[in-house]
């Protein structure tokens, strides 16, 4: 995704240099930080679910419970104590976001353990679930796949909207990155939101646009053929929040400011 | 009676818990732990909901003393702060160590895996009747949980209130 990726980096650049001069000093003398080795020997006997640019995610058992584990791991090509701070930042951002989203009632998964140490959250296992990814992709195959389809993208509008509202900006919104629980006895699956790492606080419309940009193009790439779908869902956005009208606005000059930086190359 | 859970991250350790009622000599057993003639946290259970919850207290006290990150003085008073959602340590210890009118009381013991834990000893200093430590929400105030550790009737709505209270405990020194 080309713009998470602009995004991403400039805000990497700021944060940069405002790391630069106080934390590098303070990290180095640091270095000696213990890690837990424990953790790790646990993550080697563990399933690995997925392997990250950032993260890699483990399925095992925590005192008792099924759990996920999220390993950010450090990156070779940035300075390690900058490397460390960044890490650390992203596991904090992910663990705020998290406690922020329950409190206001929009479903994420619980937090058992951080491990600072290893940057490993222990996360309540969201058991029986798929991510909203492949069940638009499996859904859209099926005969009356296109009108369950509907009620789910009004679903994430509301759910974005009840975020935006409580000025959390997610900060990487995918498909991949929702998850649907489905329940027994054919009551309506729950929809979660995970992977708060690139999370902040901003009350700002421009954040909030940009932040739905993000998942609109992901969305459109992803799922071929689903412009209407989207639509309802922006639609139900815009019923449920309360601060929707310059969110959209900015989403609209968004996308104008995204189709000229296309058309110049 | 008693429930014995292996911390699976520290899996050489193992965390036992038992609870006692109708405890008549609540300020002995306070004064045997500080002497250190009781190797164990004694914890009120009224803000206690589950034993899940000591768990994950537990569990989290084992690792900050293994990479030497203690913000207390000893296992068992880590155990004990580390049950509260505020980084507030006289709090904690206020509002989940025993007091000495207390007439319900939990131990918590952390022992290792091979080793049998001194639980005759414990049954026979406690004055009180030993009760299964999955009675606890019997014991503990649910309203005080609530108010407490400030869960939200929105946050009831999309979870458990054990998860709602576990989330704060593991999260609050990033607060
Ligand atoms: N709590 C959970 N329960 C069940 N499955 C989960 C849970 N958390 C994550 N997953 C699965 O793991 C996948 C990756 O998780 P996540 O999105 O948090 O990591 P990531 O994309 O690698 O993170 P990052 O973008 O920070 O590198 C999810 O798409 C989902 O399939
Ligand atoms: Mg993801």
């Amino acid at each position: 995704m080309l713009l998470s990726f602009l995004v991403d980096t400039s805000r990497c650049r700021s944060l940069h240099n405002r790391l630069r001069e106080t934390s590098l000093r303070k990290a180095e003398v640091n270095m000696s930080v213990e890690r837990s080795m424990e953790v790790s020997q646990l993550l080697a006997k563990a399933e690995l679910l997925k392997q990250g640019a950032e993260a890699r995610l483990y399925r095992t058992r925590f005192l008792g419970k099924p759990v996920i584990v999220k390993e950010r791991f450090s990156k070779r090509y940035r300075h390690p104590a900058l490397d460390e701070k960044l890490t650390h930042r992203r596991t904090v951002q992910e663990l705020r976001a998290i406690l922020r989203c329950r409190k206001a009632g929009i479903p994420a998964p619980a937090v058992y353990f951080v491990d600072h140490s290893t940057h490993c959250i222990f996360l309540e296992e969201i058991v029986d679930s798929c991510t909203v990814r492949d069940h638009i992709a499996s859904t859209q195959q099926q005969p009356r796949g296109p009108e369950q389809l509907e009620r789910l993208a009004e679903k994430i509008g509301q759910m974005l909207a009840q975020m935006h509202d409580e000025d959390l900006i997610h900060g990487d919104l995918t498909t991949s990155n929702m998850l649907l629980k489905h329940t027994v006895d054919g009551a309506e699956s729950q929809l979660l939101l995970i992977d708060f790492g690139l999370s902040y606080i901003s009350a700002l419309a421009e954040d909030k646009g940009v932040d739905l940009y993000v998942l609109e193009k992901a969305f459109l790439s992803t799922h071929p053929n689903t412009e209407v779908l989207f639509e309802r869902l922006l639609r139900s956005y815009t019923k449920a929040s309360k601060k929707s009208e310059p969110v959209i606005k900015k989403l609209d000059e968004v996308r104008l400011r995204g189709r000229k930086r296309s058309m110049v190359g | 009676m008693h429930l014995t859970q292996e911390l699976e991250v520290y899996s050489d350790h193992k965390v036992t818990q038992l609870l006692f009622k109708d405890v008549k000599n609540a300020a002995e057993l306070r004064q045997s732990a500080v002497e250190g003639k009781i190797s164990g946290a004694l914890i009120s259970p009224t803000l206690v909901l589950n034993p899940f919850q000591v768990l994950v207290a537990a569990n989290k006290a084992v690792h900050l003393q293994k990479i030497g990150k203690m913000k207390t003085r000893s296992l068992f008073s880590e155990i004990i702060f580390n049950l509260s959602p505020t980084n507030n340590i006289s709090e904690a210890f206020k509002r989940f160590g025993i007091s000495d009118g207390d007439s319900s009381v939990l131990v918590v013991l952390v022992h290792n895996k091979g080793n049998t834990p001194p639980l005759s000893d414990i049954v026979s200093r406690v004055n009180g009747q030993q009760v299964p430590v999955d009675d606890l929400s019997s014991l503990s105030d649910t309203a005080k949980i609530k108010k407490f550790f400030k869960i939200t009737p929105q946050e009831e709505k999309i979870g458990t209130l054990l998860d709602a209270v576990v989330c704060r405990m593991a999260i609050k020194d990033v607060l």
